[in-house]
C-alpha cells in the first residue's frame, strides 16, 4: 500500500499515477475487511476505486495531460518538502503510537461492530448522523448544480465565439 | 489481532505521502490525486479507532464508520466539482500547471 502511495506522487505519467492510486485504494479495502468494516470495504471498491477513479481517468484522457513539468520556479521547494514531510511523518507516528490502550476482546469487537454490515452502519447513520446525512445530500445537490453550471457557461462561450467569427471574417 | 497502533501509523505515513505530493507536484490533477490519498488516510484512522473503541458500545464505535461513509460522499462531490473547474480552466490555458495560475475568475 505504501508502494502504491509513493507511486502516486513519484510516477511521471498521470495515468500511471492514477492506476497506482487505484491499487492503493483496493489495498485499503482489504484492510477495511480486516478491521471489521465489510460494508465500507465494498463501498470503497465500488465508489472510490470504481466511480471516482474512472472520473479521474476520464479527465486525464479527455484533457490529454502530458508528463509533469518537473520543478519550475520553486526548485528549492522539493527537497524542503521532502525534509519537512519526513519530520512530520516521524512526529505523527510517534504521537499516535503512545499510550494506546489494548484492544478489547475479539468477542466484544464482533458483538459491537457486527462485522460493519449495512444494518449496523445504517442504524448509526440514520439515527446519530441524520443531520450530517441531510447536509451531505444538500452538498451533493450543490455539487451537481455547480458542475452543470460550469459546463453550461462553457457552452455559452463557445456559441458566442462561433457566431462572432464569421462577422470578423466579413469585416476584414 | 493487529493492534491499532500499526493501522494508525500506516495512516500517518499515507497522509504524509499525500501532503508531500500536494507540495511537490505541479500538475493540478496530480494534486487532486494526492488529496485523495490524504482523505483515505483519514478514513483508515477512523475505521481503526472504531474497532479500538468497540468496548464503549455500538453507538460510539459505529459512529466512526458512519463518519467514513459521509467523508466518502463529500469526497465524491469534491472530485466532481474540482474536475469540472479543472476542465473549465484547461479550456483557456491548455496547461495544468498551478504555479502560473494566478487569475481564477470564472
Amino acid at each position: 500500500m505504501i508502494v502504491g502511495a509513493v507511486g502516486v506522487i513519484t510516477l511521471k505519467q498521470p495515468v500511471h499515477a492514477a492506476l497506482s492510486l487505484v491499487g492503493t485504494l483496493l489495498t485499503l479495502a482489504t484492510i477495511y475487511v480486516g478491521l471489521e468494516a465489510h460494508f465500507l470495504a465494498s463501498i470503497q471498491v465500488i465508489v472510490y476505486a470504481g466511480a471516482i477513479m474512472v472520473l479521474f481517468l476520464f479527465v486525464i484522457m479527455l484533457l490529454n495531460i502530458q508528463q509533469d513539468p518537473g520543478p519550475g520556479a520553486f526548485k528549492w521547494l522539493r527537497p524542503a518538502a521532502y525534509g519537512v514531510a519526513g519530520l512530520a511523518g516521524l512526529a505523527l507516528i510517534a504521537a499516535v503510537t503512545q499510550n494506546t490502550p489494548p484492544l478489547p476482546a475479539p468477542e466484544v469487537i464482533d458483538a459491537t461492530l457486527a462485522g460493519g454490515g449495512p444494518d449496523a452502519i445504517g442504524t448509526a447513520l440514520f439515527r446519530d448522523f441524520v443531520l450530517a446525512f441531510q447536509l451531505v445530500g444538500v452538498l451533493l445537490l450543490t455539487g451537481i448544480i455547480g458542475a452543470v453550471s460550469l459546463v453550461q457557461r462553457k457552452a455559452v462561450s463557445v456559441q458566442e465565439s462561433e457566431t462572432e467569427r464569421p462577422l470578423e471574417a466579413v469585416s476584414s | 489481532m493487529v493492534p491499532t497502533e500499526y493501522y494508525v501509523a500506516l495512516s500517518a505515513i499515507i497522509f504524509t505521502i499525500g501532503a508531500l505530493g500536494v507540495l511537490t507536484r505541479r500538475s493540478a490533477i496530480m494534486i487532486f490525486l494526492s488529496v485523495e490519498l490524504m482523505l483515505n488516510a483519514a478514513n483508515l484512522a477512523l475505521v481503526a479507532y472504531a474497532r479500538q473503541w468497540s468496548a464503549a458500545g455500538a453507538d460510539v464505535a459505529l459512529s466512526g464508520q458512519a463518519a467514513v461513509f459521509i467523508i466518502l460522499a463529500i469526497a465524491a462531490a469534491e472530485v466532481a466539482v474540482g474536475l469540472g473547474i479543472l476542465v473549465a480552466i484547461f479550456r483557456y490555458r491548455t496547461s495544468s500547471d498551478v504555479d502560473g495560475l494566478a487569475q481564477v475568475r470564472l
